[in-house]
């Protein structure tokens, strides 16, 4: 071989290996990336069983002390129902905010109830919700950030050429369609 | 064919040689900077308040816990420093004559809550802050302060011990400080007639910084006092070391206590500030004032902390990054390694065909 040809080799072999840590580097990019957003699913998850598990002592201690109020307490538990982790992750996210929408209107209920919002129990019950609450949509948020980037890497280069040999698509976000939402009953 | 011929110059063969070997090292360092920006940017950031277990990523702004770092060229108060000392107009430097690097256990707090970090084996990304060489007529450059006390300081300074670092002169006249960091001054200190190339970079309390680890209960810690400290030196990271710890404690041979194993060194305080209780002492030593109760107390809560509070620390599939900056201005810098790694590579490949046709003797046509 003549030193030209060595030269030849070394800068065909040195532009081969950028573009194979290229490829290896998207590649285990977009695999940490599944992994992450099926983590951060599942700890959604969690809280949101956390919550179905809250719910019916938060319905219990506030039912006595209610008993006008039975619409809000049963939109509550109806709500609580629809949970069902094996739903694809659309439909789980429109029950996650019809049940959130529910306590909401319940905590805001429960504001005209003097004698309920001073009652030891329902206000810990409340402030576990509550936390609850914020956790879910900080998670939610993480959630979507996570499937955002996903998609972003998939659909930009050079991730984008390897995305039909591994057959990547899309992932959804938990975002519930507005459409799909129940709406409140309003008398014109 | 008309041949033009090339004659072999050895200074220029040896600038190709340098080229080809410079150009890969500019390449590898961007293909890490590429890693660590995909890592980065790959990672959506976790409010605190509500992180899970597992790996994550935090950004906000350091605050010290119990204790801080004094960086050895500046003395300034830190978490983490990395000081160099090599000989000034050598690019890039590759032997250091002094180099020390030292991190200890912060907090990053953001909107929601904080959060401890335990920096052992954690890589690092902080900014230079200081970078300069002694002058031409071989005086030292503005800005050099050594640090001539312990490297080690408790985070909130005292009233009395903060007038005293204002109205104190660092150095006397006929002191040394570069005896101190390792005694190097003998063979590369003043009088030496060799210029020094000072660096050093530093993350200090109230800068912005984006980690990315594993976040785990604080019972998960195996040893906390010695997740809480990164010393560029420590042999314990030695695989061969860490076997011969195992196998000594196995064997009972090691103390059961840091008191029985460090006698006063156990104390926390002794040697570096005011002791938390009274060190048994040669009667003739002089006796060493006390801390206060407050000082005792935050001594004592180094490591309180509830087994299931989560920490972040470096495990061994995932070690810590910690990186100055937001997350955008960390992948920028990132990104901006791997473009200079690029054209690392077109100069690797230019020097080599230069060398080639310096060796070939010439190029026909």
């Amino acid at each position: 071989m003549t030193p030209a040809s060595v030269a030849a080799a070394f800068a065909v072999g040195l532009v081969l290996a950028i573009l194979l840590f290229l490829a290896v580097t998207s590649y285990n990019a977009v695999m940490s990336l599944r992994q992450r957003i099926d983590k951060a699913w599942a700890n959604i998850d969690v809280v949101l069983k956390q919550r179905h598990d809250q719910l019916p002592a938060l319905v219990s201690a506030v039912r006595g002390l209610m008993s006008f109020e039975q619409d809000v307490l049963t939109e509550v538990a109806r709500a609580r129902a629809t949970y069902s982790p094996s739903e694809p992750i659309p439909e789980q996210a429109v029950h996650a905010e019809a049940t959130s929408r529910a306590v909401r209107s319940l905590f805001a209920v429960v504001e005209a109830y003097p004698q309920v919002k001073s009652d030891a129990n329902v206000l810990d019950l409340q402030n576990e919700i509550e936390r609850i609450e914020g956790m879910i949509a900080d998670r939610r948020e993480l959630y979507n950030d996570q499937v955002y980037r996903y998609n972003t890497r998939i659909s930009t280069l050079p991730t984008l050429l390897l995305a039909p040999l591994f057959g990547w698509r899309s992932r959804e976000f938990f975002a519930a369609d507005p459409s799909e939402l129940p709406r409140p009953a309003t008398d014109l | 064919m008309r041949r033009v011929e090339l004659p072999f110059v050895p200074q220029v063969a040896l600038l190709a040689a340098a080229g080809v070997l410079g150009g890969l090292w500019l390449l590898a360092r961007g293909m890490r900077g590429y890693a660590t920006a995909t890592q980065l940017g790959d990672t959506a950031t976790s409010r605190i308040a509500t992180l899970a277990a597992g790996e994550v990523q935090v950004s906000g702004v350091i605050e010290p816990a119990e204790l801080t770092l004094i960086s050895a060229l500046q003395s300034s108060p830190c978490v983490y420093y990395r000081s160099t000392i090599g000989p000034a107009g050598e690019y890039p430097e590759v032997a250091h004559e002094f180099e020390e690097e030292r991190a200890v256990g912060f907090r990053i707090r953001d909107q929601s809550g904080d959060l401890r970090i335990f920096p052992r084996g954690a890589r690092w990304d902080a900014p230079m802050r200081y970078d300069d060489s002694t002058g031409l007529m071989g005086d030292e450059p503005p800005g050099l302060a050594f640090r001539t006390g312990p490297a080690v300081s408790t985070a909130e300074l005292d009233r009395a011990a903060a007038i005293a670092a204002l109205t104190t002169l660092p150095t006397s006249p006929d002191f040394d400080p570069l005896a101190i960091l390792g005694g190097i001054s003998d063979r590369y200190g003043r009088g030496s007639g060799q210029r020094r190339h000072y660096r050093e970079e530093r993350l200090e309390p109230g800068d912005a910084v984006t980690v990315v680890g594993r976040a785990l209960p604080f019972g998960d810690l195996a040893d906390p006092a010695e997740a809480d400290i990164a010393e560029g030196s420590l042999a314990a990271d030695d695989p061969e070391v860490s076997g011969d710890i195992a196998e000594a404690r196995a064997a009972g041979l090691l103390a059961e206590s840091p008191e029985e194993a460090w006698g006063n060194a156990a104390i926390p305080g002794f040697g570096i500030g005011r002791p938390t209780r009274a060190p048994e002492l040669d009667p003739a030593a002089d006796r060493s004032a006390l801390a206060t109760a407050t000082e005792a107390a935050q001594a004592a809560a180094r490591f309180s902390i509830a087994p299931e509070t989560l920490i972040l620390a470096s495990t061994p599939d995932t070690p810590l990054l910690i990186a100055s900056g937001v997350p955008q201005v960390a992948i920028g810098r990132q990104q901006q390694r791997f473009i200079v790694g690029l054209l690392g590579a077109i100069l690797a490949i230019g020097s080599a065909m230069v060398l080639a046709l310096m060796i070939a003797g010439g190029v026909s046509r």
